[in-house]
């Protein structure tokens, strides 16, 4: 047979591209169930990391359906915020059909574009609220979730992650859990530019909206900085006025016995 | 027959290897070996995808049309490195190396000991030779790829798997953990191996 044949070079080629193609996309509709919930299991642990639901160490070493039950479990609430910071969808937190807004980049878009966005809030049963932030690092994106306590102004816990910062230097945001550590305790100064500082020398100046960079990690520091600060403006107008009510309440409360006294 | 199977599969794994003696697939060997866990599935892929497209392109060897067969080749090898990626994120257990492994699981398609080893040997040769061949290239592939991941999650990390085996007042040596130790390392093995096989030495 002559394989050099321009018309069975021709046929040949379509031929084998259209079997490779289809099996693809079987192998793809067949395996995207299964890989969706890794997708959707990989984030509940690092929301509830960040909640401190339980160690990270454990919830990595737990299996995904009892992920799934840990979140159906301490859940209280979920739903999505546009940037006018009101309320504008539920997220379902049945067991059965646990809904996540897992694709930041289409909302980081939507935040920087003004456009409409479906920003997440979990609440969760301790009642500390849990949201996203979303940025770019060095090689690509770099993101995190942030629980914040009830005061809706302290910040509870922090989980980072990234696509593929370098490792050892970049990639610290997620293997050092002294990095996320760093940000228990410290608060989002809702309406102040910057809302929160991740910079060089930053802890030094004594603000508690502040945590160093990472030596050696000045671009993905940069990236989360920059993520952190604009998620946190957009829900700003959501989390801001409810943590001056919560500050107004505990002024009063520090403030009316001395009252009595008088 | 059996003695050229035997040589077949020892060749690459020791005289051949295509990394330490063909100086292949260098990048991933420098991208992969921080830790022995990473290095040890990009291992395993890396065996699966030469083997099974070595394969493939070998029981395909009499009907590919000369002048476009490094395309045919390539359909083969992506098909190949797609399926490992979709298979390592879709298990339970895999999907947070392949996390971690990022690109470089995609980047096996531009691993020149693939490509390689199809054009050199599995275009000649039957296919269950052809099949021996590319898993034993990716054996040599990823001996040494685990050799140079244990030196470095050892002294980078004081982990082995990430277990920790150095005591924890082990300050983990942070050039370790960059690319170019990856290097200085494989120049090390590149050396022993030579001091050891005389064969390869120039004279």
């Amino acid at each position: 047979m002559n394989t050099n044949n321009n018309v069975y070079t021709v046929i040949y080629t379509a031929v084998i591209v259209v079997i490779v193609a289809s099996l693809l996309a079987f192998v793809a509709a067949k395996l995207g169930p299964a890989q969706d919930a890794n997708a959707k299991a990989e984030t509940l642990r690092q929301m509830m990391s960040a909640a401190g639901v339980k160690p990270t160490e454990e919830l990595y070493a737990a299996k995904n359906a009892e992920i799934l039950d840990l979140y159906a479990s301490n859940i209280q609430e979920a739903y999505t915020i546009g940037l006018d910071g009101e309320k504008n969808g539920e997220l379902s937190v049945s067991k059965d059909k646990i809904e996540l807004v897992s694709k930041l980049k289409p909302q980081h878009k939507a935040i920087l574009s003004e456009g409409e966005a479906t920003l997440p809030v979990y609440i969760f049963k301790s009642g500390k609220a849990v949201i996203p932030v979303y940025g770019a690092g060095l090689w690509g994106p770099v993101w995190g979730y942030i629980a914040l306590q009830p005061d809706l102004h302290t910040i509870a816990g922090a989980f980072f992650d990234h696509e593929s910062e370098t490792p050892g230097l970049g990639a610290k945001i997620k293997d050092e859990p002294w990095f996320r550590e760093k940000f228990t305790g410290k608060t989002v100064e809702w309406g102040d530019s910057p809302a929160f500082r991740l910079e060089k020398n930053a802890e030094a100046t004594g603000a508690t909206n502040a945590v160093d960079a990472i030596t050696g990690a000045t671009m993905t520091s940069k990236g989360l900085n920059e993520a952190l600060n604009v998620w946190f403006n957009a829900y700003e107008k959501h989390f801001g006025v409810g943590a001056l009510f919560h500050m107004l309440e505990e002024h009063e409360a520090e403030t009316t016995p001395n009252a009595e006294e008088e | 027959m059996a003695q050229k199977l035997k040589e077949t599969i020892l060749n690459p794994i020791l005289k051949g290897n295509p990394i330490t003696v063909l100086v292949l697939g260098i990048c991933s060997a420098l991208a992969v070996t921080v830790q022995l866990k990473g290095a040890v599935v990009m291992a395993l892929s890396v065996i699966a995808v030469t083997g099974l497209s070595s394969l493939v392109c070998s029981l395909l060897r009499n009907t590919i049309p000369n002048r476009v067969r490094i395309i045919v080749q390539l359909v083969v090898v992506a098909m190949m490195v797609i399926l490992v990626d979709q298979i390592l994120k879709a298990g339970e257990g895999t999907y947070a190396i392949d996390k971690q492994l990022s690109v470089y699981i995609g980047l096996i398609i531009t691993n020149c000991i693939v490509m390689g080893r199809i054009e050199a040997f599995a275009l000649g040769n039957k296919p269950i030779p052809s099949l021996l061949d590319g898993i034993a290239n990716g054996l040599g592939y990823g001996l040494i790829l685990v050799i140079v991941a244990f030196f470095r999650e050892l002294l980078g990390s004081g982990t082995l798997f990430g277990f920790q085996v150095l005591p924890s007042g082990y300050i983990p040596n942070n050039l370790v953990i960059l690319p170019p130790f990856a290097l200085i390392l494989l120049g090390c093995i590149i050396w022993v191996h030579r001091a050891f096989d005389k064969d390869l030495q120039e004279k």
